[in-house]
């Protein structure tokens, strides 16, 4: 299998002095399914954020498609951003535009000139982008505006963004936090679906121990800015789900307490 | 007798019971020291003017008599009140066009959250912080000397602090849109003019169109002024004919000054409403 993203000994330290990131090296495989656990303050977003260089690493690298995306600025790193598709807790749409105009958001990278600057889409785009939103079962909304929708239609636009790039890696930063139980199984259900079916490999950021487990190919615990775990969701045993959350997996389980001492 | 009595000594107890302040124990200061300084500022500017109250008071049948005269409303000079008229609201709407493309592209260069220069923004609100400072009729003045007599200064001149105003309150719009918004767009690959004008700008648009409601008022009003100035248009026309004592047509010329910009604000509190 090909290696699409590696993390080589990257560290991350904030202006505070905070190392939010500890000489952090893995791998991802093209289409493989990854999720990211761990307490909050752990480093999952910044480790997500290091991958596309929103935020910028302090030492070490990180190997994009065979080049390195940390050494990339301007028009470069612009150009490997195109790879890598990112959904977010909070949607981030434009609230005042149609779902569509959103959805072709994710072919801006490609465009460039007068067509860029007065959003000009090709017509094969648009196309595109309709039976996008018709697999999401979105086709109806396809000219409301992106405010008029429901958090989980929103997450839905925001997957048909993604998938619009045409990535190769596609990162969710905690994608179903904002959501209720049920859109929260539709919206992961697509992201598997719909990568599986391109071939794109996914790192997820989840708070959700269950989701991560039943979903993904691949499990990468965060604990204070290290790895502790990096293997298949089988192998997480009771003890490895306590060094990576400092805690119990009873403690992790809403209302379970009771059961955890029978 | 004891009734009376008890009364005297009711009375006496109230007035011995202190007030129950309702203010806060720690008041902020400011307020008033700001109002005793306004307070010695106007008394001070009193003496230093030295005006002469006995002067106005006399005069004051002849306000009466002025504005009784401008009512009486002279329209045999109406073909020219009304070219004039319009010439003032074709440099208010052109110089709100120009400022307005102006303005949206100084905007751009002054938000932070655009290209994420601060050098640039700062800059640019810097530069154009000092042209708001110098007020609109001194630049038309300066355009008069420039460009000579005639619209084309007042445009120009109206132009140099309309841009100044919209490069303000645009960056602030554009400022005002989230920035896991563009955080968003950043990450597909998106270059940061076409973020701007794919995302910023029409999530800015209907804060746009406040602005240049709003600033259309007040260019239509200032437009009036700047006709004093000899920059063409319905002040022009209102300074000579009041300086002719010929009130009737200076009445008729102020009434539709008055019901213009009456008309524009109504109208733009009507367009307001179906924005929001």
């Amino acid at each position: 299998m090909s290696v699409i993203l590696k993390f080589d000994d990257v560290s991350k330290q904030y202006a505070k002095g905070r190392l939010a990131l500890k000489a952090v090296s893995f791998e991802i495989n093209a289409g493989e399914f990854v999720s990211i656990i761990g307490p909050s303050g752990s480093g999952k977003t910044t480790l997500l954020r290091a991958v596309n260089q929103l935020i910028p690493i302090t030492s070490g690298s990180v190997w994009l498609d065979g080049e390195e995306i940390s050494r990339q600025k301007g028009a470069a790193l612009r150009k490997q951003r195109r790879k890598i598709g990112m959904i977010f807790q909070n949607y981030n749409l434009v609230a005042q535009l149609s779902v569509m105009q959103n959805v072709l958001h994710g072919r801006l990278g490609y465009m460039s000139g007068i067509n860029g600057v007065l959003g000009r889409y090709r017509e094969e785009d648009k196309r595109e982008a309709l039976t996008l939103l018709e697999e999401l079962g979105l086709k109806d909304f396809a000219y409301h505006r992106a405010s008029d929708l429901s958090g989980g239609q929103k997450q839905r636009v925001g997957i048909a963004r993604a998938i619009m790039q045409h990535p190769k890696l596609l990162l969710c930063d905690e994608p179903i936090a904002s959501l209720d139980p049920s859109s929260a199984k539709v919206i992961m259900d697509l992201l598997k679906e719909m990568t599986a079916k391109r071939g794109i490999a996914c790192m997820v950021n989840l708070h959700q121990l269950d989701a991560a487990i039943n979903y993904s190919d691949r499990i990468i615990g965060l604990c204070q800015g290290s790895i502790v775990y990096n293997g298949s969701p089988k192998d997480l045993t009771e003890n490895l789900i306590e060094r990576i959350y400092g805690t119990s997996r009873e403690n992790l389980m809403l209302g379970n307490k009771n059961e955890a001492g029978s | 007798m004891s009734e009376s009595l008890a009364n005297i000594t009711f009375c006496q107890e109230r007035q011995r019971t202190p007030k129950i302040p309702v203010k806060c124990k720690n008041r902020n200061k400011a307020v008033p020291i700001f109002l005793i300084n306004c307070l010695i500022l106007c008394v001070l500017s009193l003496l230093f003017l030295d005006i002469d109250w006995g002067k106005i008071g006399a005069r004051i049948p002849d306000i009466g008599r002025v504005f009784w005269q401008l009512g009486h409303f002279n329209f045999e000079y109406m073909s020219v009140v009304l070219s004039a008229l319009t010439d003032t609201i074709c440099i208010a709407a052109l110089s709100l066009l120009y400022s307005l493309v102006l303005g949206i592209f100084f905007g751009m260069c002054a938000a932070r959250n655009v290209f994420k220069l601060p050098w640039l923004a700062a800059f640019t609100q810097a530069f154009f912080s000092f042209l708001r400072a110098v007020p609109t009729p001194i630049w038309v003045l300066l355009m008069l000397v420039c460009l000579g007599m005639g619209p084309e200064a007042g445009v120009a001149g109206l132009c140099v602090h309309t841009t100044a105003f919209f490069t303000k309150s645009f960056a602030q719009s554009f400022e005002s849109i989230p920035n896991e918004t563009i955080e968003a767009l950043e990450t597909t690959g998106t270059s940061r003019v076409n973020i701007f004008f794919n995302a910023v700008l029409p999530a800015a648009l209907s804060q746009i169109m406040a602005w240049c409601g709003m600033r259309l008022e007040i260019n239509f009003s200032e437009c009036a002024i700047l006709g004093m100035v000899g920059a063409g248009g319905v002040g022009y026309v209102i300074a000579t004919s009041l300086q002719g004592y010929d009130f009737g047509t200076a009445g008729v010329a102020i009434t539709l000054v008055f019901l213009i910009a009456f008309g524009i604000e109504r109208a733009f509190v009507a367009i307001k409403r179906r924005l929001s």
